[in-house]
Parts: structure tokens; C-alpha cells; sequence
């Protein structure tokens, strides 16, 4: 069977003003599957997702070379809105970032900009994401109160339904985990497990043991290239490189 | 120099003399400052409070001014420091977005910024001048309050702009990132998150431009204050009678400035309540947006 590839890049090359922070990847993304970035700090993994979405966009003195397909279509072609992209593929942060809004407000803020006005619509969209980041139960009766009153767990949850609730095609995830505690944790990754039949999800990861319980594919940085990228399993039981080997049994990194 | 190392002890004694030395200037000057701004305020509280009554908060000026009240004084500037803050606030909150968050920071924006900073520093005399030439003159709007509102607005407009700019970039750049992926445009994402989270540090902008706004006389004195006006403004083209100028003109330019001291100490009196009323209520908006906005 034909593989259905949601992104590819084409020899990516970036660069903070001089210094480049990537060079010549190119990496296919599968549809609806878990793909796992991993890498030691600065290899250029949270960078490569940040450009899938354009957010490197708000960095000044910033060039991407090379080309970033999205169905088909070069995100960074001149006639493409930002804007629009991001609709369609979301992103979840390292820190929890709920706005200082009420959680209700939170999930709502950006499907009402986008144009959905219908106050039956809204409250099913509501619980329908709440529901898919499993917070529901836990937020029903305080929908009202402001974000920031949840647990870290709780917020990067809620963060993910924000994400949801605009039915993007792809959710980026930059270490969502690092700053939730294990049974947090566990919960994202229980989340991720179930998000992945709808939805493609790419997640850039310090933690190994993430990677290999929760992706299909892993693609292993080291300054700033992809050294490796293959099926997690292989990565993880027989990689085709030996930097890589040496990374995953903590030689280096 | 040897003597510092023969002797350790009699060094350390210099030092704790130096020491008590240094923060006993620190406490004193921070003593004479408290003083200062407590005796002014006392001063004037005693020599002024005999002077309100009623008649004096609710009537207009009688008898060459000697006698009466100041009630269009008082009109006539919270006319004018709303109108100023009315100019200013728009117009310096677009001004700080647009430095901090759509100008590439560059040759330019320094250029502004510098601008911004000297427009700070102009004595507020030519800012009397600017709006006599530029809004009563070249703009016909004759000596009003709209000439006077422009002209205090322009004044304060770099206040307002500073502390916007400050507001503005102390928003955790995280919230940015959250909207601008979630597919909100940069308009919105400024206008509904970045804004309202910059808006207590704005309303502190807006408490130190009443301040300045209420309290000047030499830029109101060409372009809006009149020397006595018994009724009350009709229009924006108005003249009006201004606190400032009013004390202004009973302790220098009246034929009665021995008689009229307790009106002048009483006029000084309102004008200080009245900002600090006017602050108040900016400062108790600010709180209440801070307890709603915790991050």
C-alpha cells in the first residue's frame, strides 16, 4: 500500500542570521501516525517543528531554504497565509500556555474568530475537545473559572483541546511532557495513543523512553541534520547508524 | 596601605562608620522627600480647607473674582484632562504597538523612540506655543476646549507611550505563541490577547498623564483657559475657566492678590482632589483587572 505522507520537507536548510541551525533535511511525515523527534538540546529538532507551522516566522532574521510540503502545497510559498496554515496544524508548547481566560473562553477564542458563531455549535465543540483531551470530566462544573486555577497537567490538557477544538490535520507537540510530572505524563501519552487515529501527530521529545513507547516513526538529530530516521522500533533495537546507537544507549548527548 | 593590613580591626570600625554613614544619607533623603510632599500637602490643607464650602465648589467667580466659587475652574478641567486623555490614549497605545510589535527594530524606530524621549523632555511652555500656532491659529480652533484637550494630549502622549510600550512587552511572548498557532491573526492576536493583559500597565500610563494633564498651566494658557467665564462651555469650541490658570491668575495678575489668598489655597486644594480622584479611579480599574489577569 501507497504510504499517505501528510508533510515532507525538501533539503531544509535554516539559519538564525549566520548560523544554521539545519542543514538539508529532508523527512517524510506519515499520516496519522506518531512521529517522534529526538536529539540533544540544540540539534535542531524543536526548530524543524517550528517550521512546519511557520512560528519561526515571529523570530526576526530568520531563512528557511528548501521546501516544506503540506498536501502538496510549499508552506512557504510567497502566496500562502500563515494564518490559514496554522488553522491546520496546531501546536502544543514545552510550558502549559492557557490564556488568562476562563477554560470555557480558552477553547472558544480561536474557533470564534475563525468565524463560528452559533452558541449550540460552540458548546458542543466545547465538550466535544474537552472530551477528546479527556478533561471533560474533571472541568465540567468549572468551566466558568479561570484556566489558570488547573493543575500543570490539567492546563497542558486543556491546551490540547484548545488545539483540537480548531480539527486541525496535525498537532506538533514541542516537549509537551518536560514539565508535568509522571502522572501527567502518563495521561498525555495515553492521549496521544488515542489522538493519532485522527490526527498526525509530530512530537519532539527529550525522553527516549517517550519516543519508543509512543511513536511509530523517530527521526534522531545531532547538529543540526538528520542522522537517522526510520520505524521507532528499528531505532530503538537496531539502528542503521552508529551515532544514533550511541545516542539512544546514552554515549553522548 | 600597610596600615590597613597592620591594622584589620581599626579598618573594619572605618567601615562600619562609612557604612552607617551611607544608609543614615539614604534614610534621611528618603525622610526629607516623605516630609516634603507631606508638608506641602498639610500646608495647603490648612490653609485651604476654610475655603470650601458648597458656595465655593458649586458657584462661579463674583466680585473680580474675590468672592464666589470656582465651579467652571473645576469644569473646565476635568474637560480638559478628560478630553487630553481622550487624544492621548488612542493614539499613544497604536504608537506602542506599533514600536514594539509590528516595527522591524532598526534605524527607524530608534529615530522614533529618540523622538518620543526628546517630546518627553520639551518644556511644556512650547507645547503652549505649538498648540496656539498649529491648533487655535492654523487650525481655526480658536482658544476652546478642543485647542487645549490637543494640546495637553500631545504633551502627555509621551507618558502614555512609555508605559504602553512597557505593558506591552512585559506580555509573556507565550501567550503570543499560543494565539498565533491556534491560526489567530497578529491583529487579533494583539487586540484580544496582548491588549487586555497590557492594560493595567497602560491605565498606569494613563494615572501619571492625568497627573501632568490636570496640572499644567502654561500649555492650556494660549490655547483654552480663560480668564473668567461665569457660564459653563456649550461646545468643544468653548473657552473654558481651568484650576491651574485660575490660581495662576488670582495670585499673580488679579488687583486682590492679598485678599484672595485663602480662594488661592483653596483652588490648590480642589486641583489636588480632583487628580487624586481622577487617579483613583484608574488605580481601582487597574486592580481589578489585575486580580482577573494572574499568570
Amino acid at each position: 500500500m501507497e504510504k499517505d505522507f501528510i508533510i515532507r520537507t525538501k533539503n531544509v536548510d535554516f539559519f538564525y542570521g549566520a548560523f544554521r541551525a539545519l542543514s538539508d533535511v529532508t523527512v517524510d511525515f506519515e499520516k496519522n501516525k506518531v512521529t517522534a523527534l529526538i536529539g540533544p538540546s540544540g540539534c535542531g529538532k524543536s526548530t524543524l517543528l517550528r517550521l512546519l507551522n511557520r512560528m519561526n516566522d515571529l523570530i526576526d532574521g530568520t531563512r528557511v531554504e528548501g521546501e516544506i510540503l503540506f498536501e502538496g502545497r510549499n508552506i512557504y510559498a510567497p502566496d500562502v497565509d500563515p494564518v490559514e496554515i496554522r488553522q491546520r496544524i496546531g501546536m502544543v508548547f514545552q510550558k502549559p500556555n492557557p490564556f488568562p481566560k476562563s477554560i470555557f473562553n480558552n477553547i472558544t477564542y480561536a474557533p470564534k474568530l475563525a468565524g463560528i458563531r452559533d452558541r449550540g455549535e460552540i458548546e458542543a465543540l466545547v465538550e466535544a475537545s474537552l472530551k477528546q483531551a479527556v478533561l471533560w470530566d474533571e472541568v465540567k462544573d468549572i468551566l466558568t473559572k479561570s484556566a489558570m486555577t488547573l493543575s500543570g497537567g490539567q492546563q497542558q490538557r486543556l491546551c490540547i483541546a484548545r488545539a483540537l477544538a480548531m480539527k486541525p490535520d496535525v498537532i506538533l507537540m514541542d516537549e509537551p511532557t518536560s514539565a508535568l510530572d509522571p502522572i501527567s505524563t502518563a495521561k498525555i501519552e495515553e492521549l496521544i495513543d488515542t489522538l493519532k487515529k485522527h490526527y498526525t501527530i509530530i512530537i519532539v521529545t527529550h525522553n527516549m523512553q517517550q519516543a519508543a513507547r509512543i511513536s511509530e516513526y523517530t527521526g534522531f538529530f545531532y547538529l543540526g541534520k538528520l542522522i537517522e530516521f526510520n520505524a521507532t522500533e528499528k531505532i530503538f533495537t537496531n539502528p542503521d547508524v552508529k551515532q544514533t546507537e550511541d545516542y539512544i544507549t546514552g554515549r553522548f548527548g | 596601605m600597610n596600615e590597613e593590613i597592620l591594622h584589620p580591626v581599626m579598618n573594619m570600625k572605618w567601615r562600619y562608620f562609612k557604612q552607617r554613614l551611607f544608609f543614615g544619607a539614604v534614610r534621611l533623603s528618603a525622610f526629607v522627600i516623605t516630609f516634603a510632599l507631606l508638608g506641602i500637602l498639610a500646608y495647603i490643607l490648612a490653609n485651604g480647607f476654610r475655603a470650601i464650602t458648597w458656595e465655593f465648589l458649586t458657584q462661579p467667580p463674583t466680585d473680580s473674582m474675590t468672592k464666589g466659587g470656582i465651579m467652571p475652574a473645576i469644569v473646565g478641567t476635568l474637560y480638559l484632562t478628560v478630553g487630553a486623555i481622550l487624544v492621548a490614549m488612542p493614539l499613544g497605545v497604536v504608537s506602542a504597538i506599533f514600536l514594539t510589535e509590528y516595527a522591524k527594530q532598526g534605524a527607524l524606530i530608534r529615530i522614533i523612540r529618540i523622538g518620543v524621549n526628546c517630546l518627553a523632555g520639551v518644556p511644556s511652555v512650547v507645547f503652549g506655543l505649538f498648540g496656539l500656532g498649529f491648533f487655535v491659529v492654523f487650525l481655526k480652533f480658536g482658544s476652546s476646549i478642543l485647542a487645549g484637550a490637543l494640546t495637553l494630549g500631545i504633551l502627555i502622549l509621551p507618558t502614555i507611550i512609555g508605559a504602553a510600550e512597557e505593558a506591552i512587552k512585559a506580555v509573556p511572548q507565550t501567550f503570543r505563541e499560543a494565539s498565533l498557532a491556534l491560526g489567530v491573526s497578529k491583529w487579533n492576536t494583539i487586540f484580544r490577547i496582548v491588549l487586555p493583559s497590557a492594560l493595567p500597565g497602560i491605565l498606569t500610563g494613563a494615572i501619571l498623564g492625568v497627573g501632568r494633564a490636570a496640572g499644567e498651566t502654561a500649555p492650556i494658557m494660549f490655547t483654552a483657559a480663560a480668564f473668567f467665564t461665569a457660564v459653563l462651555p456649550k461646545s468643544i469650541f468653548d473657552e473654558v475657566m481651568a484650576l491651574p490658570y485660575h490660581i495662576y491668575v488670582l495670585a499673580t495678575a488679579g488687583t486682590h492678590i492679598e485678599e484672595t489668598r485663602p480662594l488661592q489655597y483653596g483652588t490648590v486644594l480642589v486641583l489636588i482632589a480632583l487628580v487624586l480622584g481622577i487617579d483613583l479611579i484608574a488605580i481601582i480599574m487597574r486592580s481589578t483587572l489585575r486580580r482577573n489577569k494572574r499568570w
